[in-house]
């Protein structure tokens, strides 16, 4: 019950967060000179077209009303209506944030799947070889710039190796599947669109690896630090005492405990790439939030900025909320 | 577990390598962008307009390669003397998909639509001043005043005869921008069949189409942003045509034998804009002596690898108006250093140039710049901005140099002559340098009213004399079009008119 009370202080917080961020944000991008009605009408419009075309845009108005009909749309529910590609911008997020989202998800999967036990290893054979190892797996991981590694990867497994797949979501020929939840994926499996399946899940393998890495090296690396402040702790040495297989002790006892740094980093890690991996993202082509709102800001595109803004902020609040009700449930100690 | 792991990798492995090969009847072009807008009334982008173009048809067509224009939709068509009374006869039998015939009716409401939207594209068509229907298939637009390049304008992406069906798709009096933004009701070759947005855009040819019918059956262009991914994907044979392949690229793609690197003289140009009010840019000589300073060979063998080449006067070469005889200025150092002291800065100064990312050769060009400046005793800082800050400063006129580039709509040297240095046309408009001169002025505005294409070009050339003389930009290069593609590309024409849209109706592989 109490965790119940203590989500609902944390979710009504959302709110001033919610409009601090948008009031923010949309002063910075309404104020930096710049004109979207002159880019929409072309290189070489007039400027009684530039105008008219400011006035049906509504820019012509003073910032705070600007500001006041955006907000009151957005209580609606209504993001408005890109100025870059005159869609809606809901539809544009529905579009992105979905390829984002299973982006996300197979790099976390790659990320913690093998983070985890690479930073337990690393942490049982402390300065041995598997540790060193895996210390300098995670090393290369943390310091190799993504563009760099993204190419190489392509060079090789594409271009030269030709095992993998290049740029893009889908073979070319290849048409989405009926759209469910927009993860290609999913709606693959779900409709049992077997070729489509396959072409979309190998096209995640490069991408998903090129990103996964630098946060498995993180997870690598803080796994193993709070795995070995734990396994000194007084208890494991009782629990050793007592005769407990190492196995367990390792599993059951030290990790459960060590696992809350890891927790939190994970949380973040996921929030941060909600708002979309901008670098690897344009090297494979793969059309995300992060692409989209590059695109958008080189084009002045308020709605959409200002939609992508909500919606991250959004889920980025609202990641860390998760986090600390987990917290919860891995340590007992902790009460809300 | 481990174990298992590796054999699903393997297996995975194993299925990806079982790729969708592309048919022989489908041709993949390689892009750096997704489209945005698809309606032609509204759109003023190359970029969609490679897609629009082949979806409608047109009244008059580019010939080929040519700038000249022939019959399409209409089959022929008159003017009165003075240019200001155009009667079209239509093709009949031509049909929009849901069989609504292509006819009279189609052209007054595309071009009435045009111009109530009244967004970039209806720019052209400004003279217009009423379109009468005289028969089914007969047309006659009124005009203004004389507008020489009027027939030129009919070949352009805006100029697409639209269904008039599409009205029913209304919402709020927007005369169906929004459904025509992501849908396409023409009669051309092809239609568009899947638009996902972001990744690719698939047109399908049409096997009814009353003209010559595509060898191809599907043409898909894919987004691909990075220039190294399209190499890769060119060379493996996974795009068949690359348009984003930057230069530094090249010379590794020259190597591969299943690749023909295609270069066409394009009429890009790039110029740099001078402030001609602000102060001491306002002087001709200041403005003479940075044109003799720069070493336009250096530019275009370094940054363009050579291809390229100086412009000679505002109108580039391949458009008719161009004129060997115009003068050109050369890289001369010393001369430059002598205007400079006449014109009392013997002891330098100091100048700003604005450039942004929108092209990625501007950047070394901005520095050989900065050095030829040097030599000449004028420091140039340079300033990179974000393209929409850029634009506005070049608007307001708050500058002293920046880098730009432009190329023409449609074939008439009025696309340069009347947009770069019209006095009415100050800031984005055209006339980047806020250049003012009555006489060039007086003379290539009535270029612009006269029919006669000779006495124009004579108009045109004495106008440039006096720029020349005026030096109110710093004329580049107009650079080459490099379109790398798989040699089994057969029959690509290039028209330096369609900068970006191809003639798929006419390739084969």
């Amino acid at each position: 019950m109490r965790i119940a009370k203590y989500i609902g202080i944390r979710l009504l917080y959302i709110i001033p967060v919610m409009l601090g961020v948008t009031i923010l944000v949309f002063l910075i991008s309404h104020t930096i000179p710049g004109d979207p009605a002159s880019l929409i009408a072309g290189p070489k419009a007039s400027k009684a077209t530039i105008e008219r075309i400011r006035h049906d845009l509504g820019l012509d108005k003073p910032i705070y009303v600007q500001y006041m009909i955006y907000l009151r749309g957005l209580l609606k529910g209504d993001f408005g209506k890109s100025i870059r590609t005159g869609i809606d911008v809901a539809t544009d997020l529905k579009k992105y944030f979905p390829a984002t989202l299973e982006l996300t998800f197979f790099s976390m999967l790659f990320a913690i799947g093998a983070g985890i036990p690479l930073g337990i290893i690393s942490a049982i054979k402390r300065n041995r070889w598997p540790d060193h190892i895996s210390r300098t797996f995670s090393i290369f991981g943390v310091s190799m710039p993504v563009f760099w590694l993204g190419l190489l990867l392509l060079l090789v497994f594409y271009s030269k190796l030709k095992i993998l797949p290049g740029s893009g979501r889908l073979d070319t020929i290849l048409s989405p599947p009926t759209h469910i939840t927009g993860m290609y994926t999913i709606d693959a499996l779900l409709t049992g669109n077997w070729p489509v399946f396959i072409s979309a899940l190998t096209h995640l393998i490069l991408p998903a690896f090129c990103l996964g890495y630098v946060y498995l090296a993180i997870i690598t690396r803080i796994t193993r630090s709070s795995m070995l402040e734990v396994l000194n702790k007084e208890y494991i040495e009782t629990a050793r005492a007592n005769g407990i297989p190492e196995k367990s002790i390792i599993l059951k006892h030290a990790l459960k405990n060590a696992l809350i740094p890891v927790v939190t980093i994970i949380g973040i890690s996921f929030g941060e790439l909600m708002g979309g991996a901008i670098l690897t993202e344009t090297i494979f082509s793969f059309p995300g939030v992060g692409k989209y709102v590059v695109e958008s800001i080189n084009y002045l595109d308020f709605p959409a900025i200002m939609g992508f803004t909500v919606v991250v902020t959004f889920i980025y609040v609202f990641m860390n909320l998760l986090v600390d009700v987990i917290y919860a449930f891995l340590d007992p100690q902790i009460r809300y | 577990m481990k174990k298992y792991g590796i054999l699903i990798f393997v297996l995975v492995l194993l299925i990806s390598t079982l790729a969708f090969a592309t048919p022989k009847d489908v041709l993949v072009v390689g892009t750096r962008e997704d489209v945005r807008i698809l309606d032609p009334a509204v759109t003023f982008d190359n970029q969609d307009w490679r897609v629009t173009y082949p979806c409608y048809d047109r009244l008059v067509k580019y010939k080929g390669s040519s700038t000249e224009v022939e019959p399409s939709v209409a089959e022929s068509w008159q003017a009165n003397e003075d240019g200001t009374v155009w009667t079209f006869k239509l093709k009949k039998g031509i049909k929009f998909d849901d069989g609504t015939p292509l006819d009279a009716k189609a052209v007054k409401f595309t071009f009435e639509r045009l111009k109530k939207i009244g967004k970039g594209p209806s720019d052209y068509f400004t003279e217009i001043k009423e379109i009468k229907i005289l028969g089914d298939y007969e047309v006659q637009f009124v005009l203004e005043y004389p507008y020489a390049p009027f027939i030129y304008t009919l070949a352009t992406n805006a100029a697409s005869i639209l269904n008039p069906n599409i009205i029913k798709h209304e919402e709020n009096g927007d005369l169906a921008q929004k459904w025509l933004a992501t849908h396409i009701d023409g009669s051309g070759p092809f239609r568009l069949k899947e638009w996902v947005k972001d990744e690719k855009i698939v047109l399908e040819a049409k096997d009814d189409y009353w003209g010559e019918k595509p060898k191809l059956k599907e043409v898909i262009i894919k987004v691909i942003k990075e220039s190294t991914d399209q190499r890769m994907a060119l060379e493996r044979g996974d795009i068949d045509i690359a348009d984003g392949i930057l230069v530094d690229q090249l010379e590794k793609l020259a190597k591969n034998k299943d690749v023909v690197i295609r270069k066409y003289p394009s009429q890009l140009c790039n110029y740099v804009y001078i402030n001609n009010q602000k102060k001491p840019l306002d002087n001709k000589l200041v403005r003479q002596a940075l044109n003799y300073a720069v070493d336009y060979k250096g530019i275009i063998d370094f940054v363009l690898k050579g291809n390229g080449i100086q412009m000679r006067g505002p109108i580039p070469k391949g458009m008719w108006g161009h004129s060997e005889d115009v003068f050109q200025y050369t890289y001369d150092p010393k001369k430059a250093k002598e205007l400079l002291k006449k014109a009392g800065y013997a002891k330098g100064l100091e100048l700003e140039i604005m450039y942004s990312s929108v092209q990625p050769t501007w950047e070394e060009e901005v520095l050989i710049l900065q050095s030829n400046f040097a030599d000449i005793g004028v420091k140039l800082n340079i300033r990179k901005l974000a393209n929409p800050t850029m634009r506005e400063k070049v608007d307001k006129g708050q500058f002293d140099l920046c880098m730009g580039r432009w190329s023409p709509d449609f074939a008439d040297p009025s696309m340069f002559m009347n947009y770069w240095f019209d006095s009415s046309k100050w800031g984005l408009a055209g006339n980047r340098s806020f250049y003012k001169n009555d006489e060039v002025d007086k003379l290539i505005r009535e270029a612009l009213k006269i029919p006669d294409q000779k006495k124009r070009e004579e108009l045109y050339k004495k106008a440039q004399d006096i720029i020349m003389e005026d030096a109110p930009y710093i004329l580049l290069y107009q650079t080459m079009s490099i379109i790398p593609m798989r040699k089994e590309v057969k029959n690509f024409i290039y028209n330096p008119m369609l900068e970006r849209m191809y003639n798929f109706e006419s390739i084969y592989k």
